[in-house]
């Protein structure tokens, strides 16, 4: 059952809330949900899962970006309750024709949402029921098919005739039924969806004419054709392919067109068929990507041919809407604003996935909005994504080490901060930089060799120390580094030391073994700062390294509650002009702040982060 | 094509002004100078009406830690008892009007413009769009979770506090210790002196950050001495409520002794 549904506005005012359902939810689901979801950009999720003592919770959201209005529901997650999109999208319509500014209570609203509630809940139910409905004549028709196969297609009109009349019993489903058991004659093929549905639209004409065989034939070709319709169609029927339905949404209008393309190529179309055929079930997905995908290469040409062509056309149309203004802004509207930035991002080296979940995001924020008069729609989606991007970049933490290192001081223990990351982004480097800032502000530093795998990396930390003038410890080589660590923080403990700097092996994040000891070692001394180093050269990869750190740390920990990375050091950021997606990258999949960045090859090389330099260099 | 379409349109634009023009002669000249007295006057008057009001700000700037209850505090102040309740702000809310409790006074209010900043860290780069037409600032505290947040109540206190638009202004401000209807909240004392003492700190730390470092504009208190919140060259007050059960009446005079009716 639906657990709550809330209404409330950005600013975070409820209007509404459903008092039937009055169950109160365990823990805080939605404010969970805003300040990890919503408010880290990734509101072009599809859904949000909330884990409280004993319940787990599954949110649902659609944004109304005209109005400011924020629509969630909660259910349970072991239910899968179909129809809470739909009721979402419901509520969102209706709610948005009696929604005033100045109101704050719509206890009106309770009758209408009954109704839309029922609506859905019948829907869904509907939906249930044909889904049964056509499995069943999928059956049947085999049998029937297996046996007219001998017969051939005489029959196939007496068949018909039959199954129409189980059709017109079944009401709503006749179409896809009548599908089902006459495709199951033409084609011989057993029970495949892709090629019955194929067919179902033959059977409105055949149904009152003869049955034509050559004709039948011919049209085979055709009604291939259509199965992109039908398959969307059906898809858009068929709930448990929700997910696919939501990302065709996006290029459904482009694509529309693009079926008509495919007229000539009938023989391909025949070859799809037989492939269906014998893959059976699935393939319709199959398919259908590959024809998205084919419609989207074509697109791609077709784009370039039409540019000039809306150009001319758009010149004085696109000057007067930004003068006017335009109504409100759609996701069609956004799409080559989007794509421009996102390429953008891209070759700044931000990683594709992100600057992807960063767009649709971004558009998430805007569609339904009205834009503003004299701006372009480029502008108004770059000054949204500016905004996301600070957003994302501010950290949600403070990063003042200086006074966690103080508040630690007070308490008479050693401020721990271990490094971690891959081999050779410079750890043992920028632990030396650290050590020469911390230095600079009177806090005494020790260095813990804790790498005591890679020849040499003692030394060359002791090179560091003696250098700087500070204390080392260091226990050699082939010891287990959680113990030496361990070792180090009560040696610093006994000489009332302020930072502990421990030094890690470089490890790859796939390397099981040596991520296992980490986890070990953060564990048993349990450090006051997790710090990731990570190098600003890197583009997909940071994803990669940063994601599976967290996750091994998280696996691999023998506590309930694991430590995860605190913060990021980015090296080598004066090797990379104005490819600077890494930070971006790291801070959005860590969601930790980047603390330090790595400029140089001397001690005095170490600076914060310019969240706003980064911002203009991105969109640059 | 599109040249094309371009010149015909110029030619077009020509010939109007062409009209225009011919238009314009036939009118007498004192009629001309009449509309060109007015139009320069009306112009000048609604520059100085732009002006005046600058000069009288009406902003109030709510803010604090995210769950504070900023926003409760909002809607207290507009509407007085009725919502059903708030979640996380995602973004800032706004709004002009007469404080609820004014509203059955007679005679003329000048409305207060209040903006309520969203607590949330990602979001307080709103706060810098606000700050320099506040005329008061409210900062909301949670006297009931205030021990575990001190560290990073001071902190955005501190920001505040040392903002240039703050200083150069003598923004007065207000620390409102919200949610004392709840028995087990600190009280007023208590949380100024650990307040004070947290800034101390901060103080030392900040100061001894290198000037690459986000430089805050100002440095707060006076070198040598512990730091007081007398010490702020603006006015810093405290004081209590509890935004949900409605007894607000302090922030309200407050607000009212800065935004004049």
């Amino acid at each position: 059952m639906l657990e709550q549904l809330l209404i409330f506005t950005r600013g975070g005012l409820i209007l509404w809330t459903c008092k039937e359902l009055g169950n109160a939810l365990k823990g805080s689901p939605i404010d969970t949900l805003i300040r990890s979801c919503l408010l880290e950009e990734r509101s072009g999720l599809a859904s949000f899962n909330y884990d409280a003592a004993g319940a787990g919770y599954t949110l649902k959201w659609t944004f109304h970006n005209e109005l400011g209005l924020v629509f969630v529901a909660v259910y349970q997650r072991i239910l899968h309750l179909l129809y809470v999109d739909d009721l979402l999208a419901m509520v969102k319509r209706e709610f948005a024709e009696v929604y005033d500014p100045k109101r704050v209570e719509y206890s009106d609203f309770d009758e209408t949402f009954r109704q839309l509630r029922k609506e859905a809940e019948a829907r869904a139910e509907e939906m249930k029921k044909a889904k049964q409905v056509n499995n069943k004549p999928v059956n049947d028709g085999r049998k029937q098919g297996q046996g007219k196969k001998v017969g051939g297609f005489e029959g196939g009109n007496k068949n018909k005739s039959e199954a129409n009349g189980d059709a017109d019993d079944n009401g709503k489903n006749r179409k896809l039924e009548n599908g089902h058991s006459n495709g199951n004659h033409h084609v011989v093929v057993e029970g495949s969806r892709g090629t019955v549905v194929t067919n179902g639209k033959e059977n409105e004409s055949s149904n009152t004419g003869a049955f034509d065989v050559s004709k039948l034939q011919k049209r085979r070709g055709k009604g291939t054709k259509k199965t992109d319709t039908v398959v969307s169609k059906g898809s858009k029927e068929d709930p448990k392919k929700k997910i696919t339905k939501k990302n065709r949404v996006w290029d459904d209008s482009p694509a529309a067109p693009k079926l008509d393309f495919t007229d000539p190529v009938e023989e391909n179309g025949n070859e799809n068929v037989e492939v269906v055929a014998a893959d059976q079930g699935e393939s319709m997905m199959d398919k259908e990507e590959i024809v998205s995908s084919d419609s989207e290469s074509e697109e791609d040409e077709e784009g370039k041919d039409a540019k000039p062509d809306t150009k001319k056309k758009g010149w004085f149309s696109s000057m007067f809407q930004s003068i006017a203004g335009k109504a409100n802004l759609e996701k069609a509207d956004l799409e080559p604003a989007l794509k421009a930035l996102k390429d953008r991002l891209m070759t700044k080296n931000v990683a594709e996935e992100i600057a992807e979940k960063l767009c649709e995001s971004v558009a998430a924020s805007l569609v339904g909005k009205k834009q503003a008069s004299f701006t372009r729609i480029f502008s108004t989606v770059q000054a949204a994504m500016e905004e996301a991007l600070v957003r994302i970049l501010t950290p949600r933490r403070s990063i003042d080490i200086l006074r966690d290192v103080h508040a630690a001081k007070e308490q008479r223990k050693p401020y721990v901060v271990v490094f971690v990351g891959v081999n050779g982004v410079g750890k043992s480097t920028n632990l030396a930089k650290v050590a020469y800032w911390l230095l600079q502000h009177n806090v005494s530093v020790m260095m813990a060799a804790c790498d005591t795998f890679r020849s040499g990396a003692v030394e060359q930390l002791r090179t560091h120390a003696r250098r700087l003038q500070i204390p080392i410890f260091e226990k050699g080589y082939e010891k287990d580094p959680a113990v030496v660590a361990k070792e180090a923080i009560q040696e610093a403990t006994r000489n009332g030391t302020d930072v502990v700097l421990v030094d890690t092996a470089g490890r790859m994040q796939d390397n099981e073994p040596l991520m296992r000891a980490l986890s070990k070692l953060i564990y048993l001394n349990n450090p006051d700062l997790v710090l990731f180093v990570g190098e600003a050269l890197v583009g997909n990869d940071a994803v990669d390294q940063l994601s599976k750190f967290n996750q091994k740390l998280a696996d691999l920990s023998t506590s309930p509650n694991p430590r995860l990375i605190d913060g990021i050091l980015l090296t080598k950021f004066d090797t990379i002009d104005d490819k600077v997606g890494a930070a971006l990258s790291m801070v959005y999949i860590s969601g930790s702040p980047v603390m330090f960045v790595g400029c140089g090859q001397s001690y005095t090389d170490l600076k914060k982060l310019n969240v706003k330099s980064i911002v203009k260099t991105l969109l640059k | 094509m599109q040249m094309e379409g371009f010149e015909q349109w110029k030619e077009e634009a020509r010939q109007w002004v062409q009209q225009g023009i011919e238009y314009a002669l036939q009118i007498p000249p004192p009629q001309l100078y009449a509309a060109a007295a007015v139009l320069v006057l009306t112009t000048l008057l609604l520059l100085f009406i732009r002006l005046f009001k600058r000069s009288k700000s009406n902003t109030v700037v709510l803010t604090g830690l995210g769950g504070s209850g900023k926003t409760v505090l909002f809607y207290r102040l507009r509407d007085g008892p009725s919502h059903q309740g708030t979640v996380t702000s995602m973004g800032p809310n706004e709004g002009t009007f007469i404080l609820h409790y004014e509203s059955t006074k007679k005679g003329k209010i000048r409305p207060a413009h209040i903006v309520d900043v969203p607590g949330h860290s990602r979001l307080r780069t709103k706060l810098d769009d606000f700050l320099p037409q506040a005329a008061c600032i409210v900062f909301v505290v949670d006297a009931l979770e205030f021990l575990p947040n001190l560290s990073a109540v001071a902190e955005y206190l501190y920001d505040i506090l040392t903002k240039a638009s703050v200083v150069k202004k003598k923004v007065p401000l207000l620390i409102c210790c919200n949610k004392t209807d709840k028995v087990t909240a600190h009280t007023m004392e208590f949380i100024r002196k650990q307040l004070e003492k947290e800034i101390e700190k901060l103080r030392a730390s900040r100061s001894g950050m290198s000037e690459a470092d986000i430089a805050n504009d100002f440095t707060l208190g006076i070198p040598g001495e512990a730091f007081a919140f007398t010490h702020c060259i603006n006015k810093v007050t405290i004081a209590e409520a509890s935004g949900l059960t409605g007894e607000i009446s302090q922030v309200e005079q407050f607000i009212r002794e800065h935004v004049k009716p």
